[in-house]
């Protein structure tokens, strides 16, 4: 068997065992059926992920999967960029389904296990068709599967939270869709059965305007699916809300497709203006922004994952912005090495924080609630868990020697080195030194939330009885977090090897541009001598130790307390822990506090009862949605005064629409 | 000499000298302040000390507790080994990128926020929350002073970075606004007025003496010797960056490995007075004004990178 044959086989294993996952939920009843769902998922997509790791390492450039006949064609096919995309589902699914065997039998009475199983495959597989399909149709119709499987998968629990905050997701993915639907149509002139490539040529002919069109529609489309502000307001709501492995594969993954998407798309316009590039700039800065302020002062663990993927996507179309905006100004090596970085980093966040979901999970099921205030003490109770889970965030926070560190690396040093070479241009220099301030400014906040994220769940006495009853997890539940904790260390010592999986070794290789630019090429800093030095270091410093002190000799007592027994209800609490970032951002984060205190003697004032409220509630909503809510309503309102319940005039007023219809159509 | 030993012969100076320096400013601001304070040796016994005394652990604390010591430390020591202190061009200078620099502090000081957390007290969360709001906001100031230097000396490594004629920097006068950035951001990672007050224990002014109120005995000695470390290679780094005097480099011989010790005592008198002076003449600021000091050394390098790049036009 030759090796295009072999990966087609891969790919087709992949897509075959994920929709018989899914038939079993569907069709065997048994108790145990979502163990076979699950594992079958996790087998086939380990499949799937080593299959699209040696389509990469072999260098081949393009594979047809195959065809289904239709009605009319729909063609599969595998390329690098869609590799890269579908090695992050598969790998991400896979730990995520070990996950589930056991996590979903914790909520035996909250799920309803076998149509969970289904909603998950589906979803799956819708995402693995959006990478595979090289025409429009089939794009849209797995786009849509992957949505609609998604929506029931936000209200598993049938919580009234659950369904409102699905609904709100309906509703924004719905909106993106007819976005994406409606660029599609002007950027291919109507034909919707065609492939990408036919599309690129379509779109040569198309006049100016018609394709900002298009770029607004599909920037909207695509934006409010990854969650760029201020199209995302569902994310925080919707991510929390579905069961852990599948929070985990929504943040991990499903972000990604949608810049999958943006990515496959942008590449075949055939007019790039600067604007363009400045628009993905300034909305991905602004959702970096807003995300990791969010991420800081959230006290729901699950929730501040979520505003730190929207700081990550954030993040990530910062890079694509400074790319296209580098592409359309003539820097194109700056602009590969940005996609590069963007890329890099879409990778890493896939890894962490589909780690960090699964955590969470593991974390909520044990302390029985999602409130960082009510957790603690989990480092004593749970070692191992608690190692996995700080190594995952401080990655999170894109510290070294950890992998997701050198993403940002690479995209700090390409804006760096840039800036001497385009001085000439004012407005470019404006647009590197924001993107470098920004990117500085939201890496410092990243570690401020990670390290309250990890430090107020984990760290000092519990403060709730249920976390003080927390055990560490079964092997099911460990074994995929460690992995992933072990990946991302491995890629931090490794890194180098990963740029050049994803291609970027070809790039960086192109010498035509390099005298301009001197690039930072994964060989000028070693992160394998980064990780060994400091390795070494600690080692020298744990022999030191034992060498000049002696390290029996301690004694345990209970932490200082002034003379008065200590209680977990004096730690400082995740409010506590950000209320410096509240105050000095309160301009934009516009928190409301009111401090109510009521005299326990009505005579004398100083001794109270007092009483704090803390309102965190995102002013996107507040500011933008609700006026909007309200206007509708308002002009519904009017609108209502015609339907009087008169027959005639409903039937004129169908003749004037009818008639309206035609002079527009003609 | 090659540059293994360049490096050994550095990190042996770096630290060796640290206790010293720190004793030193206490000595100056004793003096300054009418007292007649104590030997700039005494916290080399005072460290002996520390390493002989039985620890008392806190029942609330986990591993996290025991393991933050050791990265504190190591992350200071990895710092004093790849930056130019006393030398230039050694074994690791490679590893002296500004961006992992950076995050390479900022690992040192997540792990003391999170030892000042796992004691469960009131007062390590105040230190905790406070560092991690300084450090987490210097971050960006750290990034854009140093990507200023990158520029004009045409290199990411802060091996590079150093100009050798005084007429370089005089020529970019621009450059002071990054020296002046600079000061800044040691004086707050250093935990020094008007930042942070590094005498006393009390808690509405205390930051970093807050998180480590639990630690005794070797643990405490490893988290001072630390910021000891410290406070010797932001002293050398500041100097060094802007008034190169006598570094050793590969291939240099006997002689000048003695200059090269006499230069950076000397270097650490001067600075450690400077220090001790500001110390005695300022008065600290309230911490809820710390965005107005954050966000001047931030804008102070902004103008700095932005003045550079219009000088390069």
């Amino acid at each position: 068997m030759d090796f295009p044959t072999l990966i087609q086989y891969g790919i087709l294993i992949s897509l075959g065992g994920t929709v018989f996952a899914g038939l079993i939920g569907l069709l065997v009843h048994t108790r145990e059926a979502h163990r076979l769902a699950y594992g079958l998922l996790a087998f086939a997509n380990i499949i799937g992920a080593i299959t699209c790791f040696f389509f990469l390492k072999s260098g081949e450039v393009g594979v047809l999967i195959g065809s289904i006949p239709f009605g009319y064609s729909l063609t599969l096919g595998l390329d690098t960029l869609s590799s890269i995309f579908y090695l992050i589902i598969t790998l991400v699914t896979t730990l995520c389904s070990v996950y589930a065997i056991v996590y979903v039998e914790h909520y035996k009475d909250t799920y309803h296990l076998p149509s969970l199983a289904i909603a998950t495959s589906l979803f799956i597989f819708g995402m693995q068709m959006v990478l595979l399909s090289t025409n429009i149709a089939g794009f849209m119709i797995f786009w849509e599967i992957m949505s609609i499987a998604s929506f029931f998968l936000v209200m598993a629990d049938r919580k009234q939270a659950s369904i409102k905050a699905a609904l709100l997701y309906l509703v924004m993915t719905h909106l993106g869709a007819a976005a994406l639907l409606a660029g599609f149509f002007v950027l291919s002139q109507g034909t919707l059965l065609a492939n990408f490539s036919a599309l690129q040529v379509i779109g040569q002919s198309l006049p100016v305007h018609a394709v900002t069109m298009a770029f607004i529609l599909f920037l909207f489309g695509f934006g409010s699916k990854a969650g760029l502000v201020p199209l995302h307001v569902w994310l925080p709501e919707a991510h929390p809300q579905a069961p852990s492995h599948i929070s985990a594969l929504m943040s991990g993954v499903m972000l990604k497709v949608a810049l999958y998407g943006f990515l496959r798309i942008i590449g075949m316009f055939p007019i790039m203006p600067s604007w363009f590039g400045m628009t993905v700039l300034v909305l991905g800065l602004a959702s970096a922004i807003f995300g990791v302020l969010y991420a800081v002062i959230e006290t729901d663990i699950k929730r501040t994952l979520a505003y730190s993927s929207i700081e990550n996507i954030g993040l990530i179309f910062t890079m694509v912005g400074v790319g296209l905006f580098a592409s359309s100004h003539g820097q194109y090596l700056l602009g590969q090495l940005c996609f590069i970085a963007a890329i890099f980093h879409a990778f890493l966040h896939a890894i962490f924080k589909s780690g960090l979901f699964l955590a969470a999970g593991v974390i909520v099921s044990e302390t029985h609630t999602r409130n960082l205030e009510q957790m603690g003490g989990l480092t004593k109770r749970m070692p191992i868990f608690t190692g996995a889970f700080c190594l995952l965030a401080l990655s999170a926070a894109a510290l070294p020697p950890f992998g997701a560190f050198f993403g940002e690396w690479m995209f700090l040093q390409s804006l760096v080195r840039v800036l001497p070479t385009i001085t000439a241009d004012p407005i470019f220099l404006g647009v590197v030194v924001a993107a470098l301030m920004g990117v500085a400014f939201v890496g410092g906040l990243a570690i401020f939330a990670m390290v309250k994220l990890f430090s107020i769940a984990c760290l000092g006495e519990p403060r709730s009885e249920s976390a003080s009853h927390a055990k560490e997890p079964g092997g099911f539940l460990l074994a995929p977090i460690l992995f992933l904790t072990i990946l991302v260390i491995a890629i931090g010592a490794f890194a180098p090897d990963l740029f050049s999986l994803l291609k970027a070794d070809t790039v960086i290789s192109f010498d035509g541009l390099s005298k301009t630019l001197q690039i930072p090429s994964a060989a000028s800093l070693s992160s394998l001598k980064l990780f060994s030095a400091l390795v070494i270091v600690s080692f020298i410093v744990w022999i030191f130790r034992h060498l000049f002190s002696d390290s029996k000799n301690e004694r345990s007592y209970h932490t200082w307390d002034c003379g008065q027994p200590i209680t977990a209800g004096m730690e400082y609490t995740a409010t506590a822990f950000s209320a410096p970032i509240r105050f000095f951002f309160r301009l934009l984060l516009r928190t409301k506090k009111a401090v109510t205190a009521i005299p326990i003697i009505p005579t004398n004032p100083w001794i109270a009862r007092r009483t704090m409220e803390l309102d965190t509630s995102p002013i996107f909503m507040e500011y933008l949605y609700l006026p909007i809510e309200r206007g509708l309503m308002h002009v519904s309102k009017l609108v209502r005064k015609i339907q009087n319940g008169s027959i005639q005039l409903y039937l004129a007023l169908i003749f004037i629409t009818l008639i309206a219809t035609l002079i527009i159509a003609l | 000499m090659n540059s293994i030993v360049i490096t050994l012969i550095q990190a042996i100076i770096i630290l060796g000298l640290a206790p010293f320096c720190m004793g030193l400013v206490r000595m100056f601001k004793a003096r300054m302040q009418g007292r007649h304070g104590a030997s700039p040796f005494l916290p080399y016994i005072t460290l002996a000390t520390f390493m002989r005394k039985q620890m008392v652990i806190s029942t609330s604390t986990s591993w996290v507790f025991r393991v933050v010591p050791f990265v504190v430390l190591s992350t200071t020591i990895f710092l004093a080994l790849v930056l130019p202190l006393a030398s230039q061009g050694g074994a690791l200078s490679s590893l002296s990128d500004f961006v992992v620099v950076a995050g390479i502090l900022s690992l040192g000081a997540i792990f003391l926020v999170l030892g000042g957390l796992d004691g469960a007290s009131a007062f390590g969360g105040m230190g905790s929350s406070r560092e991690m709001t300084i450090a987490s906001l210097i971050e960006p100031t750290v990034i854009v002073a140093f990507a200023t230097v990158a520029i004009v000396s045409q290199t990411h490594l802060i091996d590079g970075m150093i100009f050798h004629e005084m007429s370089e920097i005089l020529e970019r006068p621009y450059l002071l606004l990054v020296l002046i950035s600079l000061l800044l951001i040691a004086l707050a990672e250093n935990a020094r007025y008007p930042v942070d007050n590094p005498a006393t224990h009390l808690e509405l002014t205390m930051v970093h003496e807050a998180m480590v109120l639990e630690y005794s005995g070797p643990y405490l000695a490893m988290l001072e010797y630390a910021s000891a470390l410290k406070l010797t290679i932001f002293s050398l780094l500041a100097v060094n960056l802007f008034f190169p005097v006598s570094l050793l480099v590969p291939g240099a011989g006997l002689i000048s490995l003695v200059t090269v010790i006499g230069m950076t005592v000397i270097k650490l008198v001067v600075m450690m007075f400077l220090l001790a002076l500001l110390e005695s003449s300022i008065a600290k600021m309230r911490f809820f004004r710390m965005q107005e000091y954050l966000s001047v050394s931030f804008f102070v390098s902004l103008a700095g990178l932005v003045l550079v790049l219009i000088n390069l036009v």
